[in-house]
């Protein structure tokens, strides 16, 4: 297993993939924080004063950590931000699914407030959670601006 | 590695608060939702705005239907229609309508219904926007006293009121 998570050329696609996920779901979300801020509104577990604080800050979490990622700067900071939010994400989705909550997840795209995509977003979170945790032990340094 | 961290929060809640205050669409620092129903307060949903029909509470809308003088329309699928609706209610699936023109279809359906009848809208409940949207098609259509129960059907199912349903569904 670490002689896998320490692969140079593993790393690089996950961090890649990992990073192209997390700035493709930003960018809705940054030209559209009402649409962003209604999806969150849908999973009734973020007090209503702080829905549209965490809409507007959030998705440019996701754009820095997903630049940060690839490029390799600030890459251990943005390393732990991105398994905290997936791990997030994955908490939320699971509640909206034991809930029974019939929601768009608001990953990627605007909101219609329909759709059972939940159970589809949260397998797929789960799947990028084991990228995110193999980023997070891997001691593979290549390839990185920062340079260590 | 927790140094880098907040340096990306701080830049991320820069660049979000900064990006925010200049974009043609931009929302408010501080939204104003109300999360839970209480049965008595109209849930309203983030993204009506000031031309749509009032939205009312279950203690109003339990009111209506106790009155008997409402119609209420279920603009959910037919299949979550027939497991369980408000009694008397109208199925208008908004997900599913015929093709062609929808004046025909709205003429159909509330037939002999004068314009100024109330007619309350409802769907399963605060995700679901169908009963905002049929409520808008209503009153493009001249239907001129339109209100909206957004708590919808699971709200009224949860306070244990009346429900009509035309066939056993599991669960």
């Amino acid at each position: 297993m670490r002689r896998i998570i320490d692969n140079d050329y593993l790393i690089a696609v996950l961090r890649l993939v990992v990073g192209i996920v997390f700035i493709y779901a930003s960018v809705y979300k940054i030209a559209d924080p009402g649409a962003f801020a209604k999806s969150i509104w849908y999973y009734h577990m973020i007090p209503g004063s702080l829905i549209n604080l965490i809409a507007i800050i959030l998705p440019w979490v996701e754009l820095i950590c997903g630049i940060c990622l690839i490029l390799g700067v600030w890459y251990d900071g943005s390393v732990i931000l991105i398994n905290l939010m997936t791990f997030v994400f994955i908490i939320a989705l699971a509640s909206a699914y034991y809930r029974g909550l019939d929601i768009d997840c608001g990953c990627f795209k605007a909101s219609s407030g329909g759709g059972s995509s939940v159970l589809k977003s949260l397998l797929f979170d789960i799947v990028l959670l084991a990228f995110t945790i193999a980023l997070l032990f891997s001691r593979s340094r290549k390839w990185r601006l920062e340079g260590k | 590695m927790i140094r880098q961290a907040i340096i990306i929060l701080i830049l991320s809640a820069v660049l979000g608060l900064c990006v925010n205050a200049i974009l043609p669409n931009k929302i408010p620092y501080i939204g104003k939702y109300r999360s839970i129903s209480s049965g008595n307060e109209p849930i309203i949903p983030p993204n009506a705005d000031e031309n749509d029909p009032p939205f009312i509470a279950l203690d109003l809308a339990e009111l209506e239907f106790n009155q008997g003088d409402a119609i209420f329309v279920d603009a959910r699928d037919p299949a979550e229609f027939e497991c369980g609706t408000i009694p008397g209610a109208i199925n208008v699936p908004l997900d599913y309508l015929p093709e062609g023109d929808l004046a025909v279809y709205f003429d159909s359906v509330f037939a002999g219904v004068p314009k100024d009848t109330k007619i309350i809208t409802f769907c399963s409940g605060d995700e679901c926007d169908l009963s905002l949207h049929l409520a808008r098609n209503l009153q493009a259509f001249g239907y001129t006293n339109i209100s909206i129960f957004f708590g919808g059907y699971r709200e009224w199912e949860k306070f244990g009121l009346q429900v009509e349903r035309r066939k056993q569904c599991g669960g």
